[in-house]
């Protein structure tokens, strides 16, 4: 116990903390975890949307699972070239 | 009334899936139940030595569902608890002779002549854990309370979900004084993140090994804290309201202190 008091004062973080913290945090991953052709599907799949709406530089987009400390992302990363025209 | 089978299963192997299997049995078997315990641990089989029956076996689990031999003449009878018995794996098959529609099969026979069968699924959730959940009516998963044996159980966790079996967990090998330190997970720690229920805490105990050594059931040693959880934890699965009982030591001056000045 009276390493409890020295860890205290010297700051020292308790090891099952952080292993609780990188447990929940690999297990939010693991479940969110995409096989390949899920993820290249789905980027078909935008690509085609916003292509409808925006001319997009279809080599410069990225996509991917972000995970925070608590909230998981999906983040799609587009630099858009040119806005089209709404046809009449 | 037909009996249960109860799957104990892990994901990560060295948890000690093996001890509480046969401990869960045996107590059971003590409680008043016939109870079957069955190595399903194909090609690696250790139930066997672990309970001290391994030079009684004369058929096993595998002959018994490809059908070359009955279930009453594959399962060995302890001498030591009454209704107590083990079907062992055999050790020269492959895992793939097994199918679940052969095990299923098995299950319902075995159903009608025991109260309980506890399945000791092999670790891995590849064929073996298939055919060890294949004719299960409730699961208990086992975990030492180390990032791996948790990550794995939560993995397990969802696969029997996904075959309509609720589990119940065992956080198994409790160091208390390191829980208190800082340095191991707690049983809260564990069930926050798996978000499960409980069947029981097991602490870390030294006799595991010895009784093991020697081939002798835990669950007879009344000086085993090990053996005594797991008591508990069978009479739960059995239906009885035991409060779980948290692993601890002699609260030190020093702890006393710090819980009283709310350090912690």
């Amino acid at each position: 116990m009276l390493q409890e008091f020295l860890r205290r004062f010297t700051g020292q973080k308790r090891s099952s903390d952080e292993a609780k913290k990188r447990l929940q945090f690999s297990l939010v991953y693991d479940k969110l975890e995409v096989n390949d052709t899920t993820l290249t599907d789905l980027q078909t799949d935008i690509v085609n949307v916003i292509s409808k709406y925006f001319e997009i530089d279809r080599d410069a987009l990225e996509l991917k699972v972000k995970n925070d400390k608590d909230v998981s992302a999906l983040v799609f990363n587009t630099p858009i070239l040119h806005v089209k025209r709404k046809q009449a | 009334m037909e009996g249960k089978i109860i799957v104990v299963t892990s994901g990560k192997g060295g948890v000690g899936k093996t001890t509480a299997t046969s401990s869960i049995g045996a107590a059971l078997a003590l409680e008043g139940k016939r109870v079957a315990i069955v190595d399903m641990d194909i090609g690696l089989r250790n139930l066997d030595v672990v309970m001290g029956l391994e030079n009684r076996i004369v058929f096993n689990i595998v002959d018994v569902v490809l059908g070359r031999c009955k279930i009453d003449q594959a399962a060995i009878r302890d001498r030591r608890i009454d209704n107590l018995f083990l079907i062992p794996a055999s050790q020269s098959d492959n895992k793939d002779v097994l199918t679940t529609a052969g095990v299923e099969r098995v299950a319902k026979d075995l159903r009608k002549k025991f109260d309980y069968v506890i399945m000791d699924s092999p670790a891995g959730i590849e064929r073996g854990f298939d055919n060890s959940t294949a004719g299960a009516n409730e699961a208990v998963v086992i975990c030492t309370p180390d990032v791996s044996a948790v990550r794995d159980a939560d993995r397990v966790i969802g696969l029997l979900y996904a075959r309509s079996l609720e589990p119940k967990l065992i956080v198994n090998r409790i160091e208390p004084a390191r829980v208190e330190r800082g340095e191991m997970l707690s049983h809260e720690d564990v069930l926050d993140i798996l978000s499960i229920d409980l069947a029981g805490l097991v602490p870390m105990d030294e006799k595991v090994l010895i009784s093991s050594n020697t081939g002798t059931p835990l669950v007879l040693q009344n000086d085993s804290t090990a053996g005594q959880a797991f008591r508990r934890i069978a009479k739960r699965l059995n239906g009885e309201e035991v409060p779980i009982e948290v692993p601890n030591r002699k609260t030190s001056v020093w702890s006393k202190l710090s819980k009283t000045f709310g350090l912690r």
